[in-house]
């Protein structure tokens, strides 16, 4: 019993392992020099640098607010829109071919106008990761509201419901299993947007310690703002998903897309 | 068509040089086009995601089927991937590029990364949703291991692989004009910075034009592969 338990979790963290290893014996190896293929007690040490020098932690909060506020404006305006549109046939007609329209296209190609506009600081970077994040938002909601059951509004009306307490009470609570899915596909195209933007032009932020790491030729300093940078990626994910176990408890969706 | 409108009416009046109105695009579009400045750049954009896209998403599908149908490609695979899925995979472009190089390689090494994960998710989740009466009818029937995945896991899992294929396309625009904004010589994206750093906004705005063409060409052509393939799919659930 004991024995199968550890067998199936090093079975699990088997490729883990094996790359890991397989790292630090190309690193100690000698083959390729300490820049191409730093060793990871060099990563350890500059992590733990990242994580206890002021300055850094200044650049990993200009990502995550950079990220997060755009983030939270996309699942604000998006969960309103997607509503609406599912439960209005004039604002589906009038919204649903603008975003099925644009879906496809890249928002990223917008962003040299952005920096016009917005100029170069967070502002062009929070506009962009909004409008990146706010179409999974709304398509997904909007496929939530609609597939609410109908019985359920029927006996809503007909206890006396008015529509705005019918939105807030039955249709959200119904559509919120679709909504958390598409804020989970938002959650990492934010911070991919952010550390996109970071790194094509800018002067603060993870994107921006990546590639100035790498200018310097500082590869494990690099490597470990991408382990900063996946921590937190991954920190996000896992706060979404606690947030939805929370909150829709009485749907387990166990899929990362909704259809 | 109204935002368009709307656009070109708030151009009319005088505008700041960064901002053009619809026509002039259209205008510049057609001028572009024949003078040869446009279709390289195109050609070396798709010459990088498409062989991305394929190599990313061929081998997100087939080891996401794998890991759905086989228990001991599902323990070894899927904590890997579900791990790092949430991962910005464009932070390995520096790395990836001091292994293979600045050139194209580096940028089809990305792009298949983070097609990987969608396609994979999908066609996994896809392969474990199969019905299992399906499967045991089909093995009471005596048909073989193989015919089983051919037959019946592969078809019903068809559906949320396209889902997965789509989601990864739309990826593999975005990481090639990130990529090719960082770094590249030819590129719709480097021609976006190239001519946003010259101040041509005519070019700048021609290629983000093409750009949103392309991204919505190859929308509509994956959407149409998917109503070819999947016509029994529409068929049983009209």
């Amino acid at each position: 019993m004991t024995r199968s338990l550890v067998m199936g979790v090093l079975r699990r963290l088997s490729l883990v392992l094996a790359g890991l290893t397989v790292w630090e014996l190309v690193a100690r190896s000698g083959l390729f020099s300490p820049i191409i293929v730093p060793s990871l007690a060099r990563i350890g040490r500059e992590l733990w640098f990242l994580a206890t020098s002021a300055g850094s932690l200044v650049e990993v909060w200009q990502s995550l607010f950079r990220g997060l506020s755009g983030f939270a404006l996309a699942a604000a305006v998006g969960v309103t829109l997607g509503v609406v549109m599912g439960r209005s046939a004039v604002a589906a007609a009038f919204l649903s071919p603008i975003f099925s329209g644009t879906y496809p296209i890249p928002k990223i190609a917008l962003f040299p106008i952005f920096i016009y506009l917005f100029g170069i600081g967070s502002l062009a970077k929070v506009v962009l990761v909004f409008l990146e994040c706010l179409y999974p938002i709304v398509v997904t909601t909007h496929a939530g509201s609609r597939a609410v059951n109908r019985v359920l509004l029927w006996s809503a009306a007909n206890m006396g419901a008015s529509r705005g307490r019918i939105v807030a009470r039955v249709v959200v609570p119904a559509a919120a299993p679709f909504i958390f899915a598409g804020l989970r596909i938002a959650l990492p195209i934010a911070m991919i947007v952010v550390i996109i933007t970071e790194m094509i032009s800018s002067a603060d932020g993870l994107g921006y310690l990546v590639m100035y790491s790498l200018a310097s030729f500082k590869t494990d300093r690099m490597l470990a703002a991408v382990v900063v940078i996946s921590l937190l990626g991954l920190a996000l994910d896992r706060l979404v998903v606690g947030l939805r176990d929370r909150l829709v408890f009485w749907e387990r969706l166990d899929s990362y897309y909704a259809e | 068509m109204a935002t368009l409108g709307l656009w070109q009416a708030a151009t009319l009046g005088g505008h700041p040089e960064f901002v053009l109105s619809p026509a002039e695009i259209a205008g510049h579009f057609a001028a572009a086009l024949r003078s040869g400045e446009l279709l390289p750049h195109v050609g070396a954009s798709l010459l990088r995601s498409l062989p991305g896209f394929v190599l990313g998403s061929a081998i997100g599908v087939a080891l996401g089927l794998l890991a759905g149908v086989a228990r001991s490609a599902d323990q070894m695979l899927s904590p890997v991937v579900f791990l790092t899925y949430p991962v910005p995979k464009i932070v390995f472009l520096p790395i990836v590029m001091l292994w293979i190089g600045i050139g194209d390689a580096s940028k089809i090494v990305i792009i298949a990364l983070a097609c990987f994960y969608p396609c994979f998710i999908n066609a996994y989740y896809g392969a474990r949703s199969t019905p299992t009466i399906m499967v045991w009818a089909s093995l009471n029937m005596g048909a073989r291991r193989l015919q089983v995945f051919r037959k019946i896991v592969v078809p019903s899992a068809l559906p949320l692989v396209f889902a997965g294929l789509r989601v990864s396309l739309a990826l593999s625009f975005i990481l090639l004009f990130s990529t090719e904004m960082i770094n590249a010589r030819s590129g719709l994206g480097f021609l976006i910075r190239q001519s946003e750093s010259s101040l041509r906004f005519d070019l700048m705005y021609v290629s983000i034009v093409a750009v949103a063409a392309l991204g919505y060409a190859s929308d509509q052509l994956l959407l149409l592969a998917r109503r070819r393939v999947l016509a029994w799919q529409a068929a049983t659930t009209r």
